[in-house]
């Protein structure tokens, strides 16, 4: 079972996203914010991070950054109200960008595919 | 390999070396080499340091310009012997050079850069300092630079090694000093490596060996001499192409076992300048012409390479007129795996084979044109991850064919 680590300032969100992505059979944990991230990560070994950009004094693709350099296999779903970040050069590093949207399809094609990803190991 | 040396200096270590491999560069190679020496000079000063230039005795006098240029670095000059030329060959001498040197990292810039600025220097090497082992760059493109790179090798390689790397024929590198080792060791060369396949094959060969690569941000565009764009694919198409289809050979072992893709990091925010690029004007009429002439031409081939429900869907995009052409992505995807089996199997000799894929190339690259005409260059982006993603699905079709003899 893949454990989903939810990062979104807002608590609609983080319930919907549990609800629906519990249904589908993942665990998931959910934060508010970047402050313990790195340290969730460490103790939590999320399968996959879907990740807010616009979080109050939090930028979810400054996170991106971090958790690639210390992470560099780790999907990254980025998942924002805001189509426009996708020209940020910073929005390459992540997995996917999936716009947010009360219809969770494209979010959980795109987890699905992340989790299937697979490059053999040497 | 052997090679021709001129190192006044008497350098036998370097941390950081950036090569430039060069034929006939004589009136461009001082200013990539004086942006290089900047560069280091102001990036790496507590590093020692070499610019080599890795040339093919050219008999402009490349070797005394590059010589002749003001650096603080110390310069080498190295060559193939007389008769030997190609830029793969430059680089494994380079290869070697860089071992001798002890090189931690090794950076690699076009003898003909126009836009090259010493940060670009920095981003190709900064990573390498790092946790990283390969640098490819990714410079500002107008829609229509690179349809090579859009059409063929960044779907293609992402699908088959499973990582995005954006610009794999970008021809600015960095990488590590033992990935330049692996580099000088690998086994698999053939004459298109050594010519202008030397760039997807280091890609590849990154992506294979599983080093920790990353993208970095260049800030511009990579202007150098290159006037007709189509031309200038048409020269490199047969090296590239010849060159993923035998690394998918020797590695089908390791790709068949490759599952969707993921990203790399990416250096180089705030690199202060974001150019709009260039316009690149693409001829759509004489892209339709050679389509056409080339499925005239070559129609007993096709008939022999692809599958019968390939052939009858290239069939009706045969019979689109311009003003609606479309070459769909699903199918051309499915067409290049079909000449990569072909391409294995011998069907028709290899050399006839990748001419006989030009045509078709134009054919999509007219497609992509047709449907881009009044997309931005960020639309542009999101249509190419979706077409990468089309490979990435129609990925078990490869496999399936490939591994069914």
């Amino acid at each position: 079972m893949a454990k989903i680590l939810i990062v979104d300032d807002e608590e609609g969100i983080r319930m919907l996203y549990s609800m629906e992505l519990q249904d589908e059979g993942y665990e998931v944990i959910t934060l508010p914010d970047g402050r313990e991230l790195l340290q969730v990560v460490d103790r939590e070994h999320p399968d996959c991070i879907v990740l807010d950009i616009k979080m109050r004094e939090y930028n979810g693709l400054d996170l991106l950054q971090q958790i690639r350099r210390r992470h560099y296999d780790l999907p990254v779903i980025l998942n924002s109200a805001y189509s426009s970040f996708k020209v940020d050069l910073k929005a390459v590093a992540a997995d996917y960008y999936v716009v947010k949207s009360s219809d969770l399809s494209e979010l959980k094609e795109k987890l699905k595919i992340a989790l299937e990803t697979r490059i053999p190991p040497e | 390999m052997k090679f021709i040396e001129d190192n006044p200096n008497d350098v036998t270590r370097a941390d950081i070396v950036v090569g430039i491999p060069s034929y006939n560069e004589s009136s461009s190679i001082s200013f990539p080499t004086q942006q290089a020496d900047k560069g280091l000079v102001k990036y790496f000063g507590r590093f020692s340091s070499a610019i080599i230039n890795c040339d093919n005795n050219s008999p402009d006098g490349t070797r005394s310009a590059f010589m002749e240029t003001d650096s603080k670095t110390p310069k080498i000059y190295i060559s193939t012997k007389e008769g030997v030329t190609g830029k793969g060959n430059n680089l494994r001498n380079l290869f070697a050079k860089a071992a001798e040197l002890s090189a931690k990292a090794v950076i690699v810039i076009d003898a003909d850069l126009k836009s090259i600025t010493p940060l670009w220097i920095r981003n190709l090497g900064e990573p390498l300092l790092e946790q990283y082992e390969f640098v490819a760059p990714l410079y500002v493109r107008h829609k229509y630079d690179g349809t090579i790179t859009n059409i063929i090798a960044y779907p293609l390689t992402r699908a088959l090694y499973g990582r995005r790397v954006r610009q794999p024929i970008g021809g600015d590198y960095g990488f590590s000093g033992n990935l330049a080792g692996i580099f000088a060791e690998w086994e698999v060369w053939n004459q298109s490596v050594a010519e202008f396949g030397i760039d997807i094959w280091m890609t590849t060969t990154a992506m294979r060996n599983r080093v920790a690569v990353v993208q970095s941000f260049m800030g511009r565009s990579k202007i150098h001499k290159v006037k007709d764009s189509l031309a200038y694919a048409e020269a490199l198409f047969p090296d590239v192409i010849n060159t993923i289809f035998e690394l998918m050979c020797r590695y089908d072992g390791f790709w068949k076992d490759v599952k969707w893709s993921r990203p790399t990091a990416v250096f180089g925010f705030g690199s202060g300048e974001f150019e709009v690029p260039p316009q690149v004007e693409v001829e759509t009429k004489r892209l339709s012409e050679k389509f056409s002439q080339g499925l005239g031409k070559f129609w007993n081939e096709y008939n022999a390479i692809l599958t019968t429900q390939n052939m009858n869907k290239l069939q009706e995009v045969a019979e689109l007129p311009f003003e609606g052409f479309e070459f769909p992505t699903g199918l051309w995807a499915k067409v290049l795996y079909d000449f990569a089996v072909a391409y294995r199997n011998n069907v028709i000799p290899r050399d006839e084979l990748i001419q006989v894929l030009i045509p078709l190339y134009y054919g999509k690259t007219l497609s992509f044109v047709l449907e881009t005409q009044a997309m931005n260059n960020q639309q542009v982006e999101e249509l190419i991850e979706d077409q990468c993603l089309q490979f990435e699905k129609a990925k078990p079709y490869l496999v399936e064919r490939w591994f069914s003899g």
